[in-house]
């Protein structure tokens, strides 16, 4: 559909909610290089307080960095080493397929705030934020912003995405992958009904190098549908439609296909040390991030 | 049969043999509405249907039954396509049974068609078949039907109405006539000369008396047949015999009759033959009864294939039914028995009008006095007058001014009959030809008598000279009107025919040649043929009981004989006539019919009409179940299809 659903701006967050999310920071399991200084530890040694390492003098270090202490006690020259603290790019990659605009919240819209909450918590820790919406071949990109200043682009861009087009993951991954070479923190919110499967694009971003999220976004209509009747089942991307008679046990081996699915989800991230994080669309904001998200070692 | 109809022209020609069939088109917008109603669903859109459709297809992989639902439907499908395959394929069978657009169907209704066989009598057989012929009329064939035995029957002209054609059909009753079939040919010929096109279906067991009638045949050893007989050839019809019945097991009674001697005091004779048409010798008995009462019994032992003859002696019987009966019950129960109606000779009164002393008075008393029947007066020409009825009045050298009632029989006189003159007198006229056929010329022979002279005549029209010489006729047959006029133009006197033996003869033709001597013999008649019943002034009509029990009124004419037809069955026909019973003998005693034997060909002409052994339709009208069949297995399989995802 190229009229995809638009998320409401102005009931992103409220703002309430963006103060307890003060509290929280995102959490990095790695060490990585980044861009600018900033406030996580960086692989590179540089010019914070926490001390690294000693090395030998060569010729056009900067003097300042000579530990005299040691040049007085023993005569040598060594170069004193911090710990370098940069920042950590956060990209947050959501799928803006049709298939998000499904559900009650919509998935898209739900995606929207938890990218938004995430996105808020990393600018306050003084890392840059990265945002993509992808829908096959259609993007939508905001560039990377850093500092609480961008706050409000971050929640305008998101609250302006709609849905519409195909889900390709892999496709789209690769592409955003390919384009944003910066190592961080990826993560990805979608419903993962790719027809393709779920796998490659996982398989792209962790390729990347970056720490990768995976929230899986279903609507409860997804979940548990309340569907009777015979009835023709139109699929919003592709328009295939498939005949059903409702009967107890089709329904019933429809909950096993759901939960088989995301079950299959987790377990491939767990084994691809991905960090897997199921999000109901109508599971309440706030529990989501302080409780699941806290779980899952991705808030902190 | 004739090839009609081959390829594929034929095959869709045949495909709508019936217009009803379309109706079967109907069943289309059903399946059309059905696979309507299925599409509106409720249409639902949902995000993706990747976990829907795997939960189908994990539905129908796990459901006991999807395996074989899914066979089921393949099944059903094959189903179909042979049920249709085989409808398809069966039209063009039958687009060689039928042969033409127009059909003449003649069938046999004679005695033999009575014939039991395993299913049923060969009338039963050949009904059948014709039934299914019927069945097997395409849109615009057209039938007629004939039966024939002894005479032949249109029951039903050219018609499309199969309804019609089944009832006739169902309606044609066995008789117990002989098969003649010339009649029944002629009116197909007939019908042919209209419709080059149609075709003439014999349904029949062969056993036909007259077929050499029906086209005159070549001598044995013609060169080439003549211009004549190709003329009848072409226009010949197409002529399909199909054969009915195959036993052979049937004995019967051929001939019966009764020899009276001439002398009073001779013992009598019941003469029988019989007939062995069967495979094994016949052993049994043939009874005689007399008013139902055993006068005679005679052991039979008659090989097969041959005739036995019986002979009864008794004395005389008088008046009275004579049944031969013979104890075998074989396929053909008709020709088992056979009737004898006996009647006391009547007396027949004769008055001579003569000149008592002539000659030729003398000879004509002495030669009546030979034939105990008559009963004779004579009176001189002076003293006649037309007062009295007699049977026969023979004039000598006399004529009447008016005739009188009975026969008449004039010597030497012309009797005042209109256009019948005298030219003149002949000279020794030799007797040059005579007329065989006519019954008072039978078993005689005038050629070797002398005549001094004769009157010369001139014969009305319609008059037949019975024995002629140069110049005209010498006796003549002037009968008009019903009455029995005989002429001989010489006198008795100038010829030396009184002293040949085919005088007595001639006289005794005569008397036999009255209505009343004709109807006073012990004889039979063929089924089918009519019953004259004599003329009654005092009664105005008859009644004619059946051997079945029906009864018949016949109207009589005073003057003439009256005919009854209805002698379809054989056995006694009793005459309630004028206060008079009298009693007909019907009888088949007829060896064609007797020989059971279904013939291989019928031989009309110098053509030869293979028998068609075949049943004339091997199949049944199954087609149309099976397009049905394959339409109600479309139903289920629509059906079953659509109930797939039903779990």
């Amino acid at each position: 559909m190229p009229n995809g659903t638009k998320t409401e701006s102005k009931a992103l967050l409220d703002a309430d909610f963006v103060r307890r999310l003060e509290r929280l920071a995102i959490a990095a399991k790695r060490v990585q290089l980044g861009r600018a200084k900033g406030e996580r530890k960086s692989k590179r040694k540089g010019s914070s307080v926490e001390f690294a390492d000693y090395r030998d003098y060569v010729q056009g270090d900067d003097l300042r960095h000579i530990d005299w202490n040691i040049y007085g006690r023993l005569d040598a020259l060594y170069l004193k080493l911090f710990q370098e603290q940069e920042d950590l790019t956060v990209h947050l990659l959501v799928d803006a397929s049709q298939s998000m605009a499904y559900g009650e919240p919509a998935k898209i819209e739900f995606a929207a705030k938890l990218a938004a909450a995430i996105g808020y918590i990393a600018l306050i820790g003084y890392d840059r934020v990265s945002v993509e919406a992808f829908a096959g071949a259609r993007r939508q990109v905001m560039r990377p912003v850093r500092g609480k200043g961008n706050a409000n682009r971050l929640f305008s861009f998101l609250s302006g995405l709609s849905a519409g087009g195909q889900t390709e993951l892999e496709d789209s991954c690769k592409s955003y992958v390919l384009r944003n070479r910066s190592k961080g923190i990826a993560v990805i919110f979608s419903d993962f009904l790719d027809p393709e499967g779920f796998e490659g694009g996982l398989r792209r971003l962790l390729q990347s190098g970056c720490d990768v999220y995976a929230v899986h976004i279903l609507a409860r209509q997804e979940i548990d549908p309340e569907v009777t009747g015979d009835l023709k089942l139109l699929d919003s991307e592709t328009s295939a439609c498939t005949e059903i008679s409702v009967s107890p046990a089709l329904l019933k081996r429809y909950r096993q296909n759901v939960d088989g699915f995301c079950d299959a989800l987790r377990r491939h991230c767990l084994a691809r040390d991905i960090g897997y994080m199921f999000a109901p669309s109508d599971t309440p904001l706030d529990r989501l991030l302080l409780e699941v998200f806290r779980r899952g070692g991705m808030l902190q | 049969m004739i090839d009609q109809g081959t390829g594929l022209a034929g095959m869709v020609d045949t495909l709508f043999m019936t217009p009803a069939f379309l109706w079967f088109l109907a069943v289309l917008p059903v399946i059309l509405i059905l696979y309507l109603l299925k599409l509106r669903r409720t249409e639902v859109v949902i995000s993706s249907t990747l976990l829907w459709l795997k939960s189908l297809q994990d539905l129908t992989a796990n459901a006991p039954f999807q395996r074989l639902r899914k066979n089921l439907l393949l099944l059903l499908q094959l189903l179909i396509a042979l049920a249709l395959a085989l409808a398809l394929a069966r039209p063009y069978l039958r687009a060689e049974m039928l042969p033409g657009q127009y059909i003449c169907l003649l069938i046999d209704r004679s005695a033999s068609m009575q014939t039991q066989e395993k299913a049923g009598t060969r009338l039963d057989l050949a009904r059948e078949s014709a039934l299914r012929l019927v069945n097997e009329m395409r849109w615009g064939d057209r039938m007629m039907v004939v039966t024939f035995g002894e005479t032949a029957d249109v029951l039903v002209e050219l018609t499309e109405d199969r309804v019609r054609l089944r009832e006739v059909l169902g309606a044609i009753q066995a008789t117990d006539e002989s098969t003649r079939m010339r009649d029944a040919f002629f009116v197909a010929q007939s019908l042919h000369q209209t419709n080059p096109d149609l075709s003439v279906i014999v349904l029949t067991d062969g056993n036909v008396s007259d077929l050499a009638q029906i086209l005159p045949r070549s001598e044995a050893g013609a060169p080439s047949a003549t211009e004549e007989e190709l003329v009848l050839e072409s226009q010949m019809p197409e002529l399909v015999f199909f054969q009915v019945g195959e036993t052979r097991d049937n004995a019967g009674i051929v001939q019966l009759s009764m020899r009276k001697p001439s002398d009073e005091a001779g013992e009598q004779q019941t003469f029988a033959l019989v007939h062995n048409e069967s495979a094994n010798p016949l052993q049994t008995t043939l009874t005689l009864y007399f008013n139902d009462v055993m006068i005679g019994v005679s052991e039979l032992d008659v090989p097969p294939g041959a005739d036995q003859e019986v002979l009864f002696g008794h004395g005389d019987l008088g008046e009275g039914l004579l049944r031969a009966e013979l104890d075998t019950h074989d396929a053909l129960a008709v020709d088992n028995q056979a009737w004898l109606a006996i009647r006391p000779a009547a007396k027949l009164q004769v008055l001579l009008v003569s000149e008592p002393k002539a000659t030729s008075t003398f000879y004509l008393q002495r030669v009546f006095a030979l034939d105990p029947r008559a009963e004779l007066e004579t009176v001189a020409p002076s003293n006649y007058f037309d007062t009295q009825e007699y049977d026969l009045v023979v004039f000598n050298g006399f004529a009447p001014p008016s005739l009188p009632a009975g026969s008449l029989l004039f010597f030497n006189a012309v009797p005042p009959v209109e256009d019948l003159d005298v030219l003149g007198e002949l000279e020794n006229p030799p007797v040059i030809a005579s007329e065989g056929e006519h019954p008072v010329m039978r078993y005689l022979n005038p050629a070797n008598v002398g005549i001094a002279k004769a009157i010369r005549l001139g014969l009305p029209s319609g008059a037949r000279a019975l024995a002629s010489t140069n110049g005209g006729p010498l006796i003549a047959d002037v009968s008009r009107g019903g009455q029995q006029i005989l002429v001989v133009a010489f006198n008795l006197e100038d010829s030396d025919w009184p002293l040949n033996l085919s005088f007595p003869l001639f006289v005794q033709n005569v008397l036999s040649w009255t209505p009343r001597a004709a109807l006073s013999e012990t004889r039979t008649t063929r089924a089918g043929r009519p019953l004259a019943l004599p003329p009654d002034p005092l009664a105005e009509s008859a009644t004619v009981a059946a051997p079945d029990g029906q009864s018949y009124d016949v109207r009589l004419d005073p003057m003439r004989p009256s005919y009854f037809a209805a002698t379809h069955q054989v056995g006694p026909y009793r005459v309630a006539l004028g206060g008079r019973d009298m009693t007909y003998a019907i009888n088949l005693l007829d060896p064609v019919e007797t020989a059971v034997a279904p013939a291989e060909a019928l031989e009309i002409g110098r053509g030869r009409v293979e028998a068609q052994k075949e049943k004339v339709t091997v199949n049944r009208e199954f087609w149309r179940w099976l397009v049905a069949a394959g339409i109600a297995i479309l139903a289920l399989e629509w059906w079953v299809y659509s109930r797939r995802a039903w779990v």
